[in-house]
């Protein structure tokens, strides 16, 4: 892998344990799909793959590419410590947001009964990124004031 | 001899440099996290699997009763917890993306495929389990054997994964090491590693064997990104104190960013696994105490089709040994000796609920038809179809006193959504093992 790092004798043998139980792993994953899954549905869970690796490269990564172009260049006029706190407020309200908005899509295809999503989750979520921003507001504005009370 | 890996290493830790939260370092640490999440959610799965197809030779605890309640719990909220932590490693590990050329011989093919294998496996399996715990399934192909056959093929290139980077883990896994890939180089690596983007690989290293650069529109956007202008604006005796401090606030804030990710999903949604955090469930698919007598369901008398024959007068539960039959009505099973017990409903999807159930010891019940201590049961719901419209039930959960036909619920009259008129109710089991609308128990 690396030639500027080196590779004990120890190592080279955990490496190889690792690769064995990684192979083993695999076909044991292959076997099972295989095996209970009709090839339809193999191609379904291929198509799944492939859906997932396109989403990430190709969708998810050149969003947060945009993102960090544009956090990097209102780093030229804003505290950088602000910009951290902003920026990982964003980002949990985002992950928070993938996590809830399928259960809103979910909630309107009638769930099996009541006790399955019950609550009203696009107001939650939308409680939720008022409260994100009025606690990163809050945040920001008392590293501001401690700040140039420092200076 | 500078070869391909090497120089695939070294524009990494150019990169690295110029985004302080791309970096080996940060990359073992959230690693790490996440294999241990991996690893819980398949220690856990694969209980959760056995629990309901075991293996002829296999017994199971029935004692804690909740044990089920906690293994199925962690396991869903490790999963969950996986999403901040999947993308927290990811990002770390970004640049690699846009490496190129993109593919370097056929050892190359082979890393690259079983990375791609790996995130594209982790996330649908994610994604799937996610889904499933509010019953959508928007795919093609059956949930519960994707998400067993691809938990093997996570943990096996899970293995490989680190085969293939364990020099790099083990040179960055105590923090004593640093951060920063500049520690224990020579001038020359070091003012590689200081060049600030991909685009401009320094002269002196262009010209070893087999150095490309990574060109093109991804590598004007990272110089565009990672060139950040107030550090190389200034003079260069100025600049090295300034980088420690903008990268360790960058550090710092990215691993708060994704402790404060896994925070909010694992105390905004483990209330439905957790009584204790019931108080915080605001985003889980599930709550606890809500349903027909304060205990949720997740599937009515109307979808098992037997809203007509469990209110049936004529009803009655089949016990059976061999030849031996004996038949209880409702009646009959609440004119012997009642039982009362505290037990968890736990469900493969993660939420749970107590309860307390009266009914009839099962071992009474087995008893009566002259089964012995060690004889395990075949249950049958009165349910039309469904995977579980017969299960099996070991011995150990059949002989034990807490194992009820249980006739009512928090002191009321079975629902009929709870499997009026009896259900099974057994310690340490998955929920969907817990029999609702019996119909017979034959000895096996």
């Amino acid at each position: 892998m690396s030639d500027n790092i080196p590779v004990s004798p120890t190592m080279a043998k955990v490496r190889l344990t690792l690769f064995g139980v990684g192979v083993v792993g695999l076909l044991l994953g292959a076997y099972f799909l295989v095996t209970k899954q009709n090839p339809m549905q193999i191609v379904g869970v291929a198509v799944w793959l492939l859906g997932a690796i396109i989403l990430h490269d190709a969708i998810l990564s050149p969003i947060v590419l945009g993102v960090s172009v544009l956090a990097r260049r209102a780093g030229r006029r804003v505290s950088r410590v602000v910009l951290v706190i902003i920026q990982g407020a964003v980002v949990v309200g985002a992950i928070l947001t993938l996590l809830v908005v399928p259960e809103i899509y979910a909630k309107t295809l009638t769930p099996a009964n009541d006790t399955v999503l019950p609550f009203d989750y696009a107001i939650r979520l939308g409680l939720m990124w008022l409260g994100l921003i009025i606690v990163t507001g809050a945040v920001c504005a008392l590293y501001l004031r401690r700040a140039a009370r420092r200076a | 001899m500078q070869t391909q890996p090497v120089r695939r290493l070294l524009l990494n830790l150019q990169k690295s440099v110029a985004a302080p939260t791309r970096n080996p370092r940060l990359a073992v640490v959230l690693g790490r996290f996440l294999a241990t999440a991996f690893l819980i959610c398949f220690a856990t799965g694969l209980y959760s699997h056995f629990l309901q197809d075991p293996l002829p030779w296999m017994h199971f605890p029935t004692s804690p009763a909740n044990l089920y309640q906690i293994t199925q719990g962690i396991h869903i909220t490790a999963g969950i917890a996986c999403f901040p932590l999947i993308f927290g490693k990811l990002y770390t590990v970004f640049p690699n993306l846009f490496q190129t050329p993109l593919i370097t011989g056929f050892k190359g093919l082979l890393e690259r495929a079983s990375i791609a294998l790996f995130v594209g496996a982790s996330l649908v399996e994610i994604v799937i389990g996610l889904l499933n715990t509010y019953q959508f399934y928007p795919w093609p192909f059956g949930f519960r054997e994707t998400h067993f056959a691809l938990s093997f093929v996570i943990i096996g290139s899970l293995a490989i994964h680190i085969g293939v980077k364990l020099p790099i883990i083990s040179k960055y896994w105590k923090k004593i090491d640093g951060y920063g890939p500049g520690i224990r180089q020579s001038a020359e690596e070091r003012e590689l590693v200081d060049a600030p983007l991909i685009d401009a690989v320094p002269p002196g290293i262009q010209r070893a064997p087999g150095v490309k650069q990574a060109a093109g529109l991804t590598g004007m956007l990272f110089r565009w990104i990672d060139d950040t202008p107030s550090v190389d604006e200034m003079p260069a005796d100025k600049r090295e104190t300034k980088v420690p401090h903008h990268s360790s606030l960058s550090r710092r804030g990215f691993l708060a960013t994704i402790g404060a990710g896994v925070g909010a999903v694992v105390l905004l949604t483990a209330g439905q696994s957790f009584a204790f955090l019931k108080p915080f469930n605001v985003f889980a698919p599930r709550e606890k105490g809500i349903g027909p007598q304060a205990v949720p369901i997740n599937r009515t008398a109307a979808a098992a089709q037997v809203t007509e024959t469990a209110m049936d007068a004529s009803w009655v539960l089949t016990v059976k040994n061999g030849s031996i039959a004996q038949t209880f009505s409702r009646a009959q099973l609440l004119a012997l000796p009642q039982t009362t017990v505290d037990l968890p409903i736990s469900c493969v999807e993660g939420w749970s609920q107590m309860a307390t159930w009266t009914g009839v010891r099962l071992q009474s019940l087995v008893k009566a038809v002259g089964g012995g201590s060690g004889a395990a049961l075949t249950l049958t719901s009165l349910e039309k179809e469904g995977g579980y419209r017969v299960t099996q039930m070991g011995s150990e959960y059949v002989s034990d006193p807490t194992t009820l036909v249980a006739l009512t619920l928090n002191g009321e009259t079975l629902d009929i959504d709870h499997g009026y008129p009896a259900r099974m109710i057994a310690p340490g089991r998955p929920g969907v093992l817990q029999t609702k609308w019996l119909s017979s128990l034959e000895v096996s």
